[in-house]
């Protein structure tokens, strides 16, 4: 194997560099949804690698329920049955806050984002869940895996107007889409590319909720799709893109573009890692290992780099005050996601959310205002109780007078100790209000 | 109601001073002359809307042999002229296309047009074609750059088009997306001036978040002088115009209707598209009419790119290029300008467009906004498109 770029190498704590709470708050955030204060400390204690491990594992949480995964079924079917889509976006906010794999959801949640589905036009949340499933269980997965499901799930078939394309009248949207934003990424195909990509196409479709092959409608005639020619079908376009080293690099961005801040990682160091990416067959799970573990992930450049998007903004703060019992209502938190930009299950287009600094404008920091002050209140976010700063430092064996529960707050929320400045600001809020200070900080915002 | 010097003294605004953002300075500085400026309401037909089924060629045969299964009958078009005709859902926008405020511009594009959704859409929001520069500035952002000033985006996301260096552009979709539930928090949460770009870039919005709350808390809640129907584009025209009412000196407008991507079976759907986009305009200038705000407002409607002039197999069309684009308001030329690209005259099975929109900006930014700086990157020759 080609050796990758040195900022890949794992971070081993030094003294500039030490593996402190801020680093530990920062793991969490990004490869999760926030620790909580009992997560934060075992890492502290356990060490980056027996952490990150537990993260890859898929066992981070120490928060989920036993009964979870039954729960979550029950949820998951309800929705289903009574066709609510705001049931299916609470179900998935059940998922986030209570899963023992916050790293598995926020994956899932890249997915969704890479293979934008919206219900909107799709209107069956059997569908909808069905490859919302599909994401979670092959998000690790080498990425032909994943990439071959996402293509023949309903969803995606009906969001893109699969069953019109048939022999002699293609219909391009899936083709088109399907190299420009699941694999190669523009520029990296000509036009009468898409034209015979929506030929090799013709005949996929749905039938009985399931995908199917039809042949009559199939244009078995003579393609050529980039440099290969052939009688292709459907599956072997797919393997052609697998094969094509743009799509290496687009999944590299795609990873970059989640687990990191803007312009932590160099076009260089992207590009080497797109090579290793090839070499290890496109394994989503090795990148992930590489890059979590890596010096360029514990760097400095890389910590408060990241616009959080609204799911990790209402999830991660939920979930760092250990809002789980009782827990906001999930309707409630589906729907002040929507209202902060982030409808999930409705993306705004087969693009996705543009992510990063277009998450933030004067009425989504309003909104987001809006939220900590219902969250901490507890009414307007579906809770039956207010967040009690001193109960929670209480209950980690913490002071409970002011400067403490500021100190103890902005450890949590924001990994290190306030500056003066900050200290005056939040000081202008008693309890839970200084928490709803903290929560509405422009510093909170970013991850 | 709020007035501008009502506005200016408000207490809000004084308690923001030594934080207060730039635009509202900018604007509060160009009070007084910016009051009677004229307006742009941009409303982005998402999707590719079909040119052709839109602005319809009359008495043409190869436009019907194109069509077969989807053409528009001579008949049912509304006439606009002897070579054009509307889709009958312009109907809905009667008043407007009597009192002679509708113009309609067929062919326009430019050179080497994309077909991907997202190239196209941010060459005609950015004017730019060179896609390193998409990720920069709009064209109206740059606009709000130069002239000051503020722009509402009445939709979840500001599109490209409104991403200036300096300008803030507010999104919103709902009257309580703008107000703070406590109004201090915001304000106290801000902190000062930060180093770190990305902090400074979300505390400026952060800023320009309560400074919006403020005037919407201190805006008088207007009666609506047009008869809306309920969808979903005139719930947001009634919503700007509302905020136009509001006096707040925006000079710039934007919104979205979405759906245009009409792949498969397209009539009714296109058509409903086209109904709802013509009741809501003529409803939208009604009740500007009759708040005395019409002659100000100028109305852009454009889509990323037109569709395929061959209908396909599963009685829709796919993704084109040159397309229909419209102005409305009291002082639009009205009629058809630019002529129709050739049916047959084509690039790779496409026509070649007969307007580049660079021409209508180009006008729009002069004529209407009166712009002279170099927004677009080169100069265009403009067109007679106001009366």
């Amino acid at each position: 194997m080609k050796t990758l770029d040195p900022v890949w190498a794992p971070f081993t704590p030094e003294d500039t560099n030490p593996w402190d709470l801020r680093r530990v708050a920062h793991l969490h955030r990004r490869a999760g949804f926030a620790g909580t204060w009992g997560e934060l400390q075992r890492d502290l204690q356990n060490g980056p690698e027996k952490s990150i491990d537990r993260l890859l594992a898929g066992k981070a949480s120490l928060h989920a329920p036993p009964e979870f995964a039954s729960t979550a079924n029950v949820l998951g079917d309800a929705a289903v049955a009574t066709n609510e889509s705001g049931r299916i976006k609470a179900w998935w906010f059940y998922r986030m806050l209570f899963g023992p794999d916050p790293l598995g959801e926020k994956l899932t949640l890249m997915w969704h984002n890479h293979f934008a589905t919206s219900n909107a036009k799709v209107q069956d949340l059997a569908f909808m869940r069905r490859q919302n499933e599909t994401f979670r269980r092959l998000a690790r997965a080498p990425f032909g895996e994943l990439l071959n499901a996402s293509v023949r799930e309903p969803a995606l078939l009906i969001y893109l107007d699969a069953s019109a394309n048939r022999k002699g009248h293609p219909n391009e949207n899936l083709g088109r889409e399907l190299m420009e934003l699941f694999t190669l990424g523009v520029g990296n195909y000509s036009e009468d590319d898409v034209k015979e990509a929506a030929r090799c196409l013709t005949g996929w479709t749905t039938e009985d909720g399931k995908f199917t092959e039809v042949p009559v409608k199939h244009d078995d005639g003579e393609k050529k799709v980039l440099t290969k020619k052939g009688t292709l079908a459907g599956s072997d376009l797919v393997k052609l893109l697998l094969e094509n080293p743009a799509t290496a690099k687009r999944l590299v961005w795609r990873l970059c573009d989640t687990f990191f801040g803007e312009k932590a990682v160099s076009v260089e160091a992207m590009k080497s890692l797109a090579d290793g990416l090839i070499e290890k067959n496109l394994d989503i799970g090795w990148a992930l290992g590489v890059m979590l573990r890596s010096k360029a992930f514990f760097a400095e450049a890389n910590i408060g780099t990241r616009i959080k998007g609204p799911a990790e903004f209402i999830v991660g703060t939920a979930r760092a005050l250990e809002m789980f019992d009782p827990a906001p209502s999930t309707l409630a938190l589906a729907d002040w996601c929507g209202r902060m930009g982030q409808d999930l299950f409705e993306p705004p287009n087969v693009g996705g959310w543009t992510g990063g600094r277009a998450w933030i404008g004067a009425r989504s920091m309003i909104t987001r205002a809006n939220f900590v002050a219902a969250l901490v209140e507890g009414t307007n976010a579906g809770r039956s109780k207010a967040h009690d700063p001193s109960e929670l430092a209480r209950q980690h064996k913490l002071p409970t007078d002011a400067n403490a529960l500021i100190t103890f707050h902005c450890r949590l929320l924001l990994g290190g100790d306030p500056t003066p400045n900050l200290i005056a600001r939040l000081a202008k809020g008693m309890d839970r209000k200084m928490v709803a200070l903290l929560l509405a900080t422009p510093e909170f915002q970013l991850g | 109601m709020l007035t501008r010097r009502s506005f200016l003294k408000s207490s809000s605004l004084l308690a923001l001073a030594p934080t207060v953002p730039v635009f509202i300075t900018r604007t509060a500085n160009a009070a007084g002359t910016e009051k009677d400026s004229n307006v742009l309401v941009v409303v982005q037909l998402d999707g590719g809307n079909d040119a052709l089924n839109t602005l319809i060629p009359l008495k043409n045969e190869t436009y019907a042999n194109l069509r077969p299964r989807l053409k528009i009958a001579d008949k049912d078009a509304i006439k606009l002229n002897d070579e054009f005709g509307l889709h009958p859902s312009f109907r809905q926008a009667e008043t407007l296309i009597k009192a002679g405020h509708l113009l309609a511009i067929p062919g326009v594009g430019y050179p080497n047009p994309s077909r991907s959704h997202f190239d196209s859409m941010a060459i005609w929001q950015t004017a730019r074609t060179d896609p390193e520069e998409f990720k920069g500035y709009g064209w109206l952002g740059r606009t709000l750059d130069t002239i000051g000033g503020d722009s509402y985006t009445i939709s979840n996301d500001v599109p490209r088009t409104l991403r200036g260096r300096r300008s803030a552009a507010i999104a919103m979709t709902r009257l309580e997306d703008l107000t703070l539930a406590d109004s201090g928090t915001v304000k106290n949460a801000a902190g000062p001036e930060a180093q770190q770009d990305l902090l400074a870039f979300v505390r400026r919005h952060a800023v320009d978040g309560s400074a919006a709350a403020d005037k919407m808390a201190a805006m008088a809640k207007a009666t609506d002088g047009g008869n809306y129907p309920g969808n979903a584009l005139g719930e947001r025209l009634k919503l700007i115009a509302r905020l136009m009412k509001a006096d707040l000196g925006t000079r710039v407008f934007y919104t979205t209707q979405s759906g245009y991507d009409t792949h498969a079976t397209q009539q009714f759907t296109h058509s409903n598209l086209l109904a709802e986009f013509a009741g809501a305009v003529n409803a939208f200038f009604d009740d500007l009419k009759s708040a005395k705000l019409a002659e100000r407002v100028t109305l852009l409607a454009f889509s990323e790119f037109g569709r395929t002039i061959k209908e396909n197999g599963s009685l829709g069309t796919d993704h084109g290029t040159a397309g229909v684009t419209f102005l409305c308001g009291p002082k639009v030329k009205a009629g058809v300008a630019g002529t129709l690209p050739s049916l047959t005259d084509l690039e790779k099975g496409e026509p070649k467009m007969t307007t580049d929109f660079r021409r209508i900006y180009a006008t729009i930014l002069h004529d209407w906004l009166g712009v002279t700086a170099d927004v677009l990157a080169g100069s265009y020759e403009r067109l007679k498109l106001f009366a």
